[in-house]
């Protein structure tokens, strides 16, 4: 991968050399599903069940972004959807809404670097 | 198992990109399935049981969770014969606690890091690999001492029929009669109340019994056992000592002592020309003094004898043994013995394929 595109994903938080290792050093494969990674539903699951006080929901969105966002190296995004799914699973909505507006900069952090990739 | 296309595994997890990086890992060695949620992995496992080699399971997933997922394996009892992996990236310890409850092998963090899930995913589906071939090998070897019990027991048996005939040629007979009072007694054991009570086992020792009746005859000298006119009152005797000789010479037998059909062929060996009215001998017992089966063996040995041809005598028709044995010209018979020989002894004649007046 030429050093521009990686220095990209670096800096919106995504640690290649990890991912790459996790796709058994198959580039394409991690670059298919980092592309993807916008389409993915649980960003705006999230936020909707947050904004109709579904503490349920919302741990379930939560906890499989925290997923997603793990196998795809995103050690920032990873830790803060990890800090919602544990304020959620104690169904504490105030502070899980407290710790969105980070979780959404390092989200929106991301998007843009993806779209930049494309 | 390189290349080993039975081998399976099952990743059931809701996102493409958890089944993709896991697929990836595994695709080498093993014929991927993917589910994309808890009821499209249950009825995977259901229709590939036979060739799942290991099940990767996500916990949080929409219908059913993984949770669900692995308590309807437990119920199912799968968890012992297919490995199933949680897959999770929560590290919750009361998910934990059940899903180890429920038979899960093992708990894999996500993000997952590849040759850790490779190698404790291998390690299991090894074990369980050898688990399957070392029981199957238990199996085996179980079967083959199965069967080898089986060919000693046959062979015993064997020496015992081979003893008897050989002492049936002695007196000029065929080997035949040994065969036959075996195949009338059991005949009449299996088919009609005087069986009653019996197991098909102790039938089985009883024919063995009635095989060895005769083998005191080895003790008598070839000039009384083949004598072609009538026995004078000593030589009578000495030949009504082949009942005592008989029970002796098996008592003397320790392999025979301890098999099973001993105490059958003893008394069969020493009663079997007692009648029922205490005229036989050697211990001139009346009524059923005498077991049932040992009478039944001195009514096949006299109704062969009667039919068979004898270096003192030819042979009669079965009408007429029968008739001869019903007006007790061969010592009399129990009743009860007699009323279930008449209503069998038309099919008693099958085994006699050249019988007088029968071909």
């Amino acid at each position: 991968m030429d050093q521009q595109k990686r220095l990209l994903l670096e800096r919106a938080g995504i640690d290649v050399a990890d991912a790459l290792a996790r796709f058994m050093d198959n580039e394409a494969l991690m670059l298919k599903f980092l592309l993807r990674f916008p389409e993915d539903k649980n960003f705006s699951q999230l936020e909707q069940a947050l904004a109709d006080g579904d503490a349920t929901r919302a741990f379930e969105a939560a906890h499989t972004l925290k997923g997603v966002a793990g196998n795809l190296s995103m050690t920032r995004l990873f830790q803060q959807a990890d800090r919602l799914t544990e304020d959620l699973r104690r169904q504490d909505l105030g502070a899980a809404k407290d710790s969105m507006p980070e979780l959404e900069e390092q989200y929106a952090h991301i998007i843009s670097a993806l779209r930049e990739l494309q | 198992m390189n290349g080993d296309k039975d081998a399976s595994l099952l990743i059931i997890d809701d996102e493409m990109v958890n089944r993709a990086i896991l697929a990836n890992i595994f695709s080498p060695e093993y014929a991927i399935i993917e589910a994309e949620d808890g009821q499209e992995g249950l009825d995977a496992i259901q229709a590939n049981a036979d060739r799942l080699s290991a099940v990767m399971l996500d916990v949080v997933m929409p219908r059913l969770n993984g949770i669900e997922v692995l308590r309807r394996l437990h119920q199912l009892e799968l968890t012992d014969r297919i490995p199933v992996f949680l897959i999770t990236a929560d590290a919750c310890s009361d998910t934990m606690r059940e899903a180890y409850s429920l038979g899960v092998m093992d708990v894999i963090l996500k993000p997952v890091v590849p040759y850790v899930v490779r190698r404790r995913v291998n390690s299991v589906v090894e074990l369980f690999r050898a688990r399957r071939m070392l029981g199957a090998e238990v199996e085996r070897q179980r079967d083959q001492l199965l069967l080898q019990a089986q060919q000693l027991a046959e062979m015993g048996i064997g020496m015992v029929e081979a003893l008897a005939t050989a002492i049936e040629f002695r007196s000029d007979e065929s080997g035949q009669h040994v065969h036959r009072i075996h195949d009338i007694t059991c005949h009449l054991l299996h088919n009609t109340p005087l069986g009653e009570g019996l197991t098909q086992e102790q039938i089985q020792q009883i024919g063995l019994g009635a095989i060895t009746h005769d083998v005191g005859k080895i003790s008598i000298p070839d000039a009384i056992l083949n004598k072609k006119g009538r026995l004078t009152a000593e030589e009578y005797e000495l030949m009504k000592t082949h009942t005592v000789k008989g029970a002796e010479l098996l008592s003397r037998i320790p392999q025979m002592r301890e098999h099973a059909a001993y105490r059958y062929a003893y008394d069969i060996a020493l009663h079997h020309h007692e009648r029922w009215d205490g005229g036989g001998y050697p211990h001139h017992l009346v009524g059923d003094e005498t077991p049932i089966w040992t009478q039944i063996v001195s009514l096949a040995d006299v109704y062969d004898a009667l039919v068979s041809k004898r270096c003192y005598k030819e042979a009669f028709s079965a009408q007429t043994a029968t008739d001869m044995i019903l007006r007790g010209e061969c010592g009399v018979f129990n009743p009860r013995l007699l009323e279930y020989f008449c209503q069998e002894e038309p099919v008693l004649r099958r085994f006699y394929p050249c019988m007088k007046g029968a071909c």
